[in-house]
């Protein structure tokens, strides 16, 4: 099975062009999930497009980036019959990006969006860069573009696309037919960042006495868990089981892991 | 790196059928038109031409640069690509003055070139894109400002000069604010091939043959005939007047000549 991620930032056509994409890979049995923060209905759109099993995860209060990373191994459980796994993401810090060494990861990047220097590991852990409305500047400042790119991902593979033509899908599909089969565990190509903090944990006043009051509860309670993401609870996470305990929504003795004070 | 000459192998239109002419050969210098209606097929062929493509596309159209398949390196790194391009937006984002704008280009190309060597170059390019716009460009210009006029004879003879590119694809520039005949000449000048899709008379009655685009396929090619050469000449001569005019309107100035023109021959103003 080959496990293929798409990231970037919202608006850079990534659903777009994963639709030319797999046009291309007809022959591929394959497996979509798009991560969103919201909403989404791009699962549906492309299963009824292409008749492939699609499904979508919504990360809500999780940063979704995260949320992927636990979630992609139960997908790949789930998926076992397929050949390949296309994982849409919804990153947005643009510093966690579940790209992992044991697959292709492909990053679409609005050339209309910013300066390639001030993207994280989205862009600089990519193994392929699709600069994505290339066509609605001149080609001397795609040229530009392009070596900025290379300034902070040297063995980036930059490729033009454009999701109302097609473009550039031919060699992403190229791409995935070179990546091999991801066999074991997968590995995160740069660890996330930490994120301990009362904000973290659900605090909303801005102050630095209720944030730590919030830290510290939260930090208790995670203790007690086990800190196995079940959703047991009825949560997608341990973290979103525990701001809504401290925001008085639910009992703790919903985690059947919980131990006692 | 030196184009002799550009082939292009019959492929399939949008119905399976194959091409009706067998290869069609480009050479040196020539500029080529591709007409048709939407649909038609004309933006798919200028991107075999840009992919350098063999047989992976959608029309499995194959394209042979001087008799060969072409090498993948020359697909991929920029600073090897044979190919231009002039899209029809040509938009700029980046907040800079035009001069900063061509060095950083002119230093993205690669090629290394003396302190010297690069300013000449960049003055050429701001001249020549002067002699292509009516309203002048100078070099301390913000980006951002430049009017389309000024945007599409930048990016003409940014082409001609600092993107050594030996094939030029062009889809559908519009001619507002340009001698777009002049500008099409810098770039023949320089030994380029050219591929233009455009509707343009003064473009497409210019170029050396036309390629009539018909549900996916090359449907018929046409050679220009003196007569429509002669044609896009004075076409062009009324473009000239019309920019002309367009400069004494933004000038302030009231317009109080009418040039007619009665015969080819009297060209010169």
């Amino acid at each position: 099975m080959k496990v293929i991620i798409f990231g970037g930032t919202p608006g850079s056509g990534k659903t777009s062009i994963i639709k030319f994409i797999i046009e291309e890979l007809k022959d591929f049995k394959i497996h979509y999930v798009k991560f969103d923060v919201l909403d989404t209905t791009d699962d549906t759109l492309i299963k009824e497009k292409f008749g492939i099993s699609t499904e979508k995860k919504i990360s809500e209060d999780v940063c979704p980036d995260h949320y992927a990373a636990l979630e992609i191994p139960k997908i790949i459980r789930k998926n076992q019959d397929k050949d390949l796994i296309i994982i849409e993401t919804a990153g947005l810090c643009l510093r966690c990006s579940p790209y992992v060494k044991e697959g292709l990861a492909v990053n679409v990047l609005n050339i209309l969006a910013g300066k390639p220097k001030c993207y994280g590991p989205l862009l600089t852990d990519a193994d392929l860069v699709v600069v994505s409305k290339g066509d609605l500047i001149s080609q001397a400042e795609r040229e530009i573009f392009r070596s900025k790119i290379l300034e902070v991902n040297k063995s980036a593979l930059i490729i033009d696309g454009n999701g109302l033509t097609g473009e550039g899908a031919i060699d992403v599909a190229e791409k995935i037919r070179e990546t091999p089969e991801a066999k074991d565990k997968l590995t995160l190509k740069n660890s996330m960042p930490t994120a301990i903090c009362g904000y973290c944990y659900g605090n909303r006043i801005l102050g630095s006495e209720e944030s730590l009051e919030r830290y510290n509860k939260g930090k208790n309670l995670k203790s007690r868990l086990a800190n196995l993401n079940c959703g047991a609870c009825g949560f997608k996470s341990c973290n979103e089981f525990i701001r809504a305990v401290l925001d008085g929504k639910v009992e703790e003795n919903k985690c059947p892991y919980i131990k006692e004070k | 790196m030196v184009i002799k000459k550009i082939s292009i192998l019959p492929g399939y239109d949008k119905d399976g059928e194959k091409e009706n002419q067998d290869e069609i050969d480009i050479f040196e210098g020539q500029k080529i038109g591709i007409v048709g209606p939407t649909g038609s097929g004309k933006s798919q062929l200028l991107y075999d031409i840009e992919k350098l493509a063999f047989g992976e596309t959608k029309t499995r159209r194959k394209i042979k640069i001087n008799e060969k398949k072409a090498d993948k390196v020359l697909k991929i790194d920029p600073a090897k690509k044979i190919i231009g391009y002039l899209t029809q937006h040509m938009n700029f984002m980046t907040d800079t003055s035009v001069y900063k704008f061509l060095k950083i280009h002119v230093e993205t190309r690669g090629k290394h070139r003396t302190e010297e060597e690069t300013e000449e170059l960049i003055r050429k390019v701001i001249e020549d894109a002067n002699k292509i716009t009516g309203e002048q460009i100078k070099k301390d210009t913000n980006l951002l400002i430049l009017s389309g006029g000024q945007s599409r004879a930048l990016m003409v003879a940014d082409l001609a000069h600092i993107s050594e590119s030996p094939i030029i694809l062009i889809d559908e520039i519009e001619n507002a604010g340009i001698k777009i005949k002049q500008a099409l000449d810098l770039l023949i000048k320089k030994g380029k091939i050219v591929f233009l899709v455009t509707h343009d008379p003064i473009l497409a009655l210019d170029t050396d043959k036309r390629f009539v685009m018909k549900n996916g396929k090359i449907n018929k090619v046409i050679n220009t005939s003196v007569k429509e050469k002669e044609i896009a000449d004075y076409l062009s001569w009324i473009n000239d007047y019309i920019l002309d005019i367009r400069e004494e309107v933004r000038e302030g100035k009231q317009v109080n000549q009418l040039r007619i023109l009665c015969s080819l021959t009297e060209k010169e103003k």
